[in-house]
């Protein structure tokens, strides 16, 4: 997963873009400035940390914290005060999911296969194997506390959910200490902002649209842009992978209680919030809201936008 | 069911705080909405009331504005004018028959029936005060904060500039502050300064040797003091619901620390007074000061307790409970609104140099005041304030409270008429204020 762990720089008509890859994506650090050698600094930094970040939580990289706390299920593994903390937000949105948002869900992407646009290759688990899964699923099963976590034998944790967005926002706290002048971190298309730009102009983001490159038609395939001058936003969801059963189509994300995919769920979300762990936590709990996606935003006065 | 999901929103926003260790809550709220809302000032107006019974009335009108720049900066400058009018304690003993006293101004006199404390009654000025603070992140954790403070009477002149830094730590659930502040005041009364012990001058003031007499008593026109104050803090974060504040400071005033205005009388052995001589105070002061505060907050109540013991080497010693609790009343009356009962407890000792009055025969000590305000007294004031959210999420508040100071008897022997007057009065006032914060 660490091909070319380098920065490049492009200049950019009144800021430097620093651009690397991360956590399987494209990331990308602007900041207005004419200070090449800030901007240099800030890419450095910014992308060490990252990296950093992506180091300790993948759960693809078999050096990893999250690759030995999943080798080790069964016994107590050591972990520090940010991995702790991290666990207690992972702790905090599956009690205010009800139990559907769990870190330690990813065991039934095993019996889940999700491939863009194979509407014909649809296969899905027998409830046994569901089952069988979801034996290895739940939160509340694991122990931890600010010294150690413990998994029963056959369960694994990942941090899919939260690390690129946590990276996200120690990318923005790391630059506001270094600049005053403008940054953007983006990590993926997750990202935040450290204020307005210079004058007090807004950011102009464009998000992909989910549909792009895909097999299905739409008539809705341009990117939207949004103003953004605070905080941060994510998306959550991905048109390019789901399932289609019965002429219903199932996102991705998967119900850490009853095992399946999300039915009826918008193809993706786009939350705005101050942090963008946040943002991201709440376009992710949206989803999992299934066609009550948007009413459960709407009902909390969040800013987001919606694909179907 | 949309209580309980808007519960999700804010308890995101406290967790997603305690993971970045951006404990700054209130900054994460208002920025979900910031796109328009930032860069905004925001401003509040008082308008306060105090009225002594038949001493000082007196009227203010504050104006702060307050404005948050995009890197946490923020910039504070506030306005107060107050007008003051009434009397004023002079400092002379009740008599059983009439007393005259000179203006400080050295122009016309003023009566006192018997039986009555002696006011001043040419109490009256305008203030107009200044103050300007900027307050900034420096570096991760660390604020730093200067500001200038600009206050003008008719009389009177205060410059004053001050700085501070605080430091978190434990993940911000700590903070330790230190700070300075330093003011130089112009005292410039009308009569000039009088001479320390001094007699008052009394007689006609129309005599033409009236003038380059009253020049006898005055040693200038004016004189200046200096305040270097040092400010230690320390505030921990205790749990979810409690905060503790602990404080100390330093300070250190220096030259004309003496009232102009105030005189002491000179007793014979019957308590009949023979004279009036105007006060005299050390010209340096230490004072001292340590400060607890805890905050807590019950479900939806917060309790403000605080403990302030200041001592100096005056040889006042003073003790302080002041607290304050905050009830919501929910929107019962149609608007957000709060209830907070305000009490505050005040006991100080008396100055070393503190003489209700002087007598005849006596040696004259090296400092003598017979203000009240640096003798031995209690103080209570109780209160409430009422505070509702207006439209727009303006917030109006009213306050009334009642202040009463009781005096001690200071224990001096009073000889003959002293006995049978009031020389420990005390004074009630009443305290309006109506703050419109928009």
């Amino acid at each position: 997963m660490k091909n070319s762990r380098t920065i490049n720089l492009a200049v950019n008509k009144d800021s430097y873009s620093i651009i690397f890859n991360a956590m399987a994506s494209p990331c990308e650090v602007i900041v207005q400035t004419t200070d090449k050698q800030l901007a240099l600094k800030l890419g450095d930094i910014v992308a060490a940390e990252v990296w950093r970040i992506e180091d300790k939580y993948s759960r693809y990289d078999h050096k990893s914290l999250c690759s030995a706390i999943n080798s080790n299920a069964g016994q107590s593994v050591a972990i520090d005060e940010e991995t702790y903390q991290l666990l207690t937000f992972a702790d905090h949105c599956y009690q205010l999911s009800d139990g559907l948002f769990d870190i330690s869900s990813g065991v039934l992407r095993k019996i889940w296969t999700f491939r863009g646009g194979s509407v014909q290759r649809t296969k899905f688990p027998s409830q046994t194997q569901v089952s069988a899964a979801l034996s290895k699923v739940g939160w509340k099963k694991i122990n931890f506390d600010r010294q150690q976590i413990t998994l029963y034998k056959g369960m694994e944790i990942d941090f899919g959910g939260i690390g690129k967005e946590y990276a996200v926002d120690r990318g923005i706290i790391l630059a506001k200490q270094l600049t005053s002048n403008p940054v953007l971190v983006n990590l993926g298309g997750d990202l935040a902002v450290t204020g307005p730009r210079i004058n007090n102009k807004t950011w102009q983001v464009a998000i992909e649209h989910p549909d792009v490159d895909s097999t299905l038609g739409t008539d809705n395939s341009a990117d939207m842009i949004v103003s953004l001058k605070s905080g941060a936003l994510a998306t959550s969801g991905d048109a390019r992978r789901f399932l289609i059963k019965d002429g219903i189509r199932y996102g991705h994300i998967l119900n850490a209680k009853t095992g399946w995919p999300i039915a009826l769920a918008p193809r993706s979300i786009t939350v705005v919030s101050p942090q963008c762990i946040q943002a991201g936590i709440l376009a992710t709990l949206a989803l999992l809201q299934g066609c009550n996606a948007e009413s459960f935003l709407t009902e909390q006065e969040i800013k987001f936008w919606a694909r179907r | 069911m949309k209580t309980e999901k808007i519960n999700i929103k804010a308890a995101l926003t406290i967790a997603t705080a305690a993971l970045l260790g951006t404990n700054n809550l209130a900054q994460a709220e208002s920025s979900t909405t910031a796109s328009a809302e930032e860069n905004t000032w925001e401003f509040d107006s008082a308008f306060l009331f105090y009225s002594e019974v038949d001493r000082v009335s007196a009227g203010e009108a504050i104006f702060n504005a307050k404005k948050i720049f995009d890197n946490e900066e923020v910039l504070n400058l506030k306005l107060t004018v107050d007008a003051l009018t009434g009397a004023s304690a002079n400092g002379a003993v009740s008599q059983p028959t009439v007393q005259t006293f000179t203006r400080p101004s050295g122009s016309g006199q003023y009566e006192i029936a018997p039986g009555d404390t002696p006011l001043d009654d040419t109490f009256h000025d305008t203030r107009v005060q200044f103050n300007g603070q900027w307050t900034q992140p420096i570096a991760p954790d660390y604020i730093a904060s200067g500001g200038v403070h600009i206050s003008k009477e008719y009389d009177y002149l205060s410059l004053g500039v001050n700085g501070n830094i605080a430091i978190d730590f434990d993940r911000k659930n700590s903070t330790f502050s230190a700070g300075f502040s330093y003011f130089q005041d112009t005292f410039t009364p009308e009569g000039g300064i009088p001479k320390p012990f001094a007699s008052m001058l009394i007689g006609n003031s129309n005599d033409p040797s009236w003038d380059e007499d009253f020049a006898k008593t005055r040693i200038g026109s004016e004189d200046d003091k200096s305040t270097a104050d040092i400010l230690l803090g320390f505030t921990q974060v205790i749990n979810r619901r409690m905060l503790m504040k602990f404080n100390y400071s330093y300070s250190m005033v220096n030259d004309y620390l003496t009232d102009p205005f105030k005189i002491l009388s000179v007793v014979d052995s019957d308590g009949a007074a023979q004279d009036y001589i105007y006060e005299s105070r050390p010209d340096s002061r230490i004072k001292q000061s340590i400060y607890t505060q805890s905050l807590y907050h019950f479900d939806t109540s917060v309790l403000d307790v605080s403990y302030r013991y200041m001592w100096d080497d005056w040889e006042i010693t003073s003790h302080t409970i002041d607290s304050r609790f905050r009830i919501p009343l929910g929107d019962s009356f149609g608007t957000e609104s709060y209830l907070q009962p305000h009490l505050r407890i005040y006991q100080q000792s008396a100055a070393d140099f503190y003489r209700p009055f002087l007598l005849e025969n006596e040696a004259l000590p090296v400092f003598a005041s017979a203000d009240y305000r640096i003798g031995e007294m209690t103080a209570f004031t109780v209160g409430i304030k009422y505070g509702m959210l207006v439209n727009n999420g303006h917030e109006l508040a009213f306050r009334l409270e009642y202040y009463r100071q009781t005096p001690t008897d200071a224990g001096f022997n009073e000889p003959g008429v002293l006995k049978d007057v009031e020389l420990y009065p005390t004074v009630d006032a009443i305290i309006a204020q109506v703050t419109y914060s928009f």
